[in-house]
């Protein structure tokens, strides 16, 4: 018999006050659904990638599903065995240094704010083209106001509970899907567009490259970052019924769905545009072009009522996860005290909420009031933040074998997985930041602020710093113990 | 509540493993690891770590806060079947003293790893059916305190049927009939599982850690149950109070 001692069982989880043990799998699967977005993926990234994998596009978009189910197998091996609610950078806390979880909570912050703003601004862009087509659309102001009302709405939704959210969630991207499983099969049925299609944007087509094994690798680059988003179900480990069970299966499922409609959506489009001088690549806006080639008006409304969906779903996931970011933050004692608060009747860390969404709102609206252009402000938030998610990818992954030898429990595919995906996700990292020099120089800004404030709170709070990484642990009321029957 | 567990049942060694993983733990006491488990089983490592993950994630076992130790999680306690007490002869005084106040039945009911059992139905009245009360605690004054106290009282309910068109069936207003009885520390039930009965009870609790112990419930007609009866419930806290010592 051990003693107690040695058992250190807390009487209340360091997480308490969230609506602990009440989400659904299908809802925690919706919710990292959504985090990835794949319906704006499948319209936008086969085109990119098409760019130097020409017309290997599907075998990059295949390579990608495959490491992005290897970064899911990574994350697995903490899912099963803990409940967290600060995603990503808890679990690389019991693998790695803090410093490592430190740099993982600001990758995450960065990467959920500005995937938050730019779902944002995704679904405003959308709405606001649907708007214009039947003449309500009202120009810039029309946009500001739309983008603060989803903003609003977001705010209230995230705020009034997981569960809400949730379904919500859920309800917008099965209609989001759907519509796009719609659009791409009445794509795929109608044959490969004439010579016409390519007439969309003459200027820019160039020609289809040659499927080079290079160019195959290139292009995984963007393929990859499409699946950003789709760990989200780690930060709700603490609000999920049966979380070691379910928060694997909805990360695994999600990089796997994902690829599949990815896989789909690319060969669609290659296929659509095989006959097309210059291919895919040329391509500004493929599905709209395929759809005007057929003769279809009436398709891009489909198809931007898709995205409209899955923006604001996606908007939703990421500004839930953002919330419980700094909620966890918080209760490490490493963020502000406040953010740690939970409201008593939605059980929602309500502080957190109020301090993230009204800036993720309030930067894109004030970049659209001052005319910048809501396409750059996507392209580049969304690269920002693929950033702030590869670096995340790669810590957890390192972490992974560090963590099972820790508590005693490596296998060597723990070992072969992690010294797999570790190096490739480290040369994407590099590539996709050299490859945008304009983000790479942001990023060396956030790196450096970021520093700052490791030495600031290491100086400050050190001991909250060396027990980074809170989550839901077992507390005596979980525990039978001997003697005691149940606590 | 919980969906049933897919097996096959072709897997008849991955189920002996598993009760053997779960003995084992039972056996080493809470903190042993997965290794020490493999080494005592002389099971495969990769196995046993697969078996404890599974164990973990249909929470039979738990990951101690080290997350290398495990220990029975609450969920085992329902493999066993509960130990009951019998009343010590000052407890049955202090009962038959509040039977002979009133002229609705008085039982009592011993709460142990989340299972209910009639300890002491009144002899005079006709009991609750133990397996009614075992297996819908919902419905029953007696079972809502024992539901009431749990962190998540859906882990306790299999399927919410109704009895009478009284039955509380949703889950959103049971969840808050449920806290409204671990508020008020007071349970009612007016003809929920029976059209013409009603049922009202009060926790016992352990004096020095407060932990639920037994309940101590009155039954009687529907319509007189429904009515405020400050005064009956007073008397019952009194007499919970009383027995609080003597059994915990």
């Amino acid at each position: 018999m051990r003693d107690e001692a040695r058992l250190r069982l807390r009487s209340r989880s360091p997480v308490e006050g969230l609506e602990r043990r009440r989400l659904g799998p299908l809802e925690v699967f919706a919710q990292s659904v959504s985090g990835a977005a794949p319906s704006a993926a499948m319209a936008a990234t086969p085109a990119i990638v098409a760019v130097s994998a020409g017309h290997g596009t599907v075998w990059s978009f295949a390579i990608a599903t495959v490491l992005a189910l290897l970064v899911a197998g990574c994350i697995a091996r903490f899912t099963r065995r803990m409940a967290a609610s600060g995603g990503l950078y808890s679990l690389t806390a019991k693998g790695l240094t803090p410093a490592a979880a430190y740099a993982s909570a600001l990758a995450s912050l960065l990467g959920y704010g500005l995937l938050a703003a730019g779902a944002l601004v995704g679904a405003t862009l959308y709405l606001q083209a649907l708007l214009d087509l039947w003449g309500v659309g009202g120009g810039r102001l029309g946009a500001a106001v739309v983008m603060a009302v989803i903003g609003l709405g977001t705010g209230v939704l995230v705020l009034r509970g997981a569960r809400l959210s949730a379904r919500v969630v859920l309800l917008a991207e099965s209609i989001s899907i759907t519509l796009m499983l719609i659009v791409f099969s009445l794509l795929l049925a109608g044959g490969p567009a004439g010579g016409a299609a390519g007439g969309a944007g003459p200027a820019e087509a160039t020609a289809m490259p040659p499927p080079g094994f290079g160019g195959i690798v290139a292009g995984v680059l963007p393929a990859l970052a499409a699946f950003i988003g789709f760990e989200i179900a780690t930060s709700l480990g603490t609000e999920v019924r049966k979380p070691f069970r379910s928060v694997p299966r909805a990360v695994g499922l999600t990089a796997a769905v994902a690829g599949v409609l990815y896989v789909f959506a690319a060969q669609v489009q290659v296929f659509g545009f095989s006959a097309t001088p210059g291919g895919l690549a040329g391509q500004a806006e493929p599905v709209v072009a395929l759809a005007a080639a057929k003769g279809w008006g009436w398709l891009p409304v489909l198809l931007d009522l898709g995205l409209v969906m899955s923006f604001v779903a996606c908007g939703l996931a990421t500004a839930t996860a953002l919330a419980r970011v700094l909620f966890s933050l918080s209760r490490d004692g490493v963020a502000p005290q406040a953010f740690g608060r939970t409201h008593r009747r939605f059980r929602t860390p309500h502080l957190a909420v109020l301090a993230s969404v009204p800036v993720t709102t309030g930067v894109p609206v004030v970049l659209l009031a001052v005319g910048v252009p809501l396409p750059t402000v996507l392209v580049t938030v969304l690269t920002l933040a693929a950033c702030g998610f590869l670096l995340a990818y790669l810590l957890v992954c390192a972490a992974a074998p560090v963590f099972l030898h820790r508590i005693g429990e490596l296998t060597w595919p723990a070992v072969a997985v992690s010294a797999v995906i570790v190096p490739i996700l480290l040369v994407v990292l590099v590539a996709f930041v050299a490859t945008r020099p304009l983000s790479g120089l942001l990023l060396a800004g956030l790196a450096v602020l970021g520093a700052a404030g490791y030495l600031v709170v290491r100086l400050k709070r050190p001991a909250a710093l060396a027990g980074i990484g809170v989550y839901d642990e077992t507390t005596t009321a979980d525990v039978l113990i001997p003697d005691r029957g149940a606590a | 509540m919980t969906g049933p567990i897919p097996l096959s049942g072709r897997q008849p060694k991955a189920v002996r493993s598993a009760l053997h993983v779960l003995e084992e733990v039972v056996a080493a006491g809470p903190g042993v690891t997965a290794k020490e488990i493999s080494e005592s089983l002389a099971m495969p490592q990769a196995t046993t770590y697969r078996i404890l993950n599974l164990l973990v994630a249909e929470e039979y076992l738990v990951r101690l806060p080290d997350l290398s130790g495990f220990a029975l999680g609450r969920r085992a306690a329902r493999l066993a079947l509960p130990a009951t007490t019998v009343l010590n002869t000052a407890a049955r005084a202090v009962v038959d003293h509040m039977r002979a106040q009133t002229r609705w039945a008085v039982h009592v009911a011993w709460f142990a790893a989340g299972q209910i059992s009639l300890i002491d139905p009144d002899p005079d009245h006709p009991a609750p059916d133990a397996s009614q009360l075992a297996r819908f605690p919902y419905a029953f004054a007696l079972g809502r305190l024992l539901l009431a106290e749990q962190a998540d009282w859906r882990a306790l309910v299999r399927d919410v049927r109704p009895f009478t068109a009284r039955t509380v069936t949703s889950e959103s207003e049971l969840d808050r009939t449920l806290k409204a009885v671990a508020r008020d520390g007071l349970a009612r039930q007016c003809g929920e599982f029976r059209e013409d009965r009603g049922c009202i009870a009060v926790p016992i609790r352990g004096p020095r850690d407060g932990r639920l112990v037994a309940g101590i419930a009155l039954a009687g007609p529907t319509a007189r149950i429904a009515e405020p009866n400050e005064e009956i419930i007073k008397l019952l806290r009194d007499h919970a109070a009383r027995l609080a010592p003597l059994l915990a």
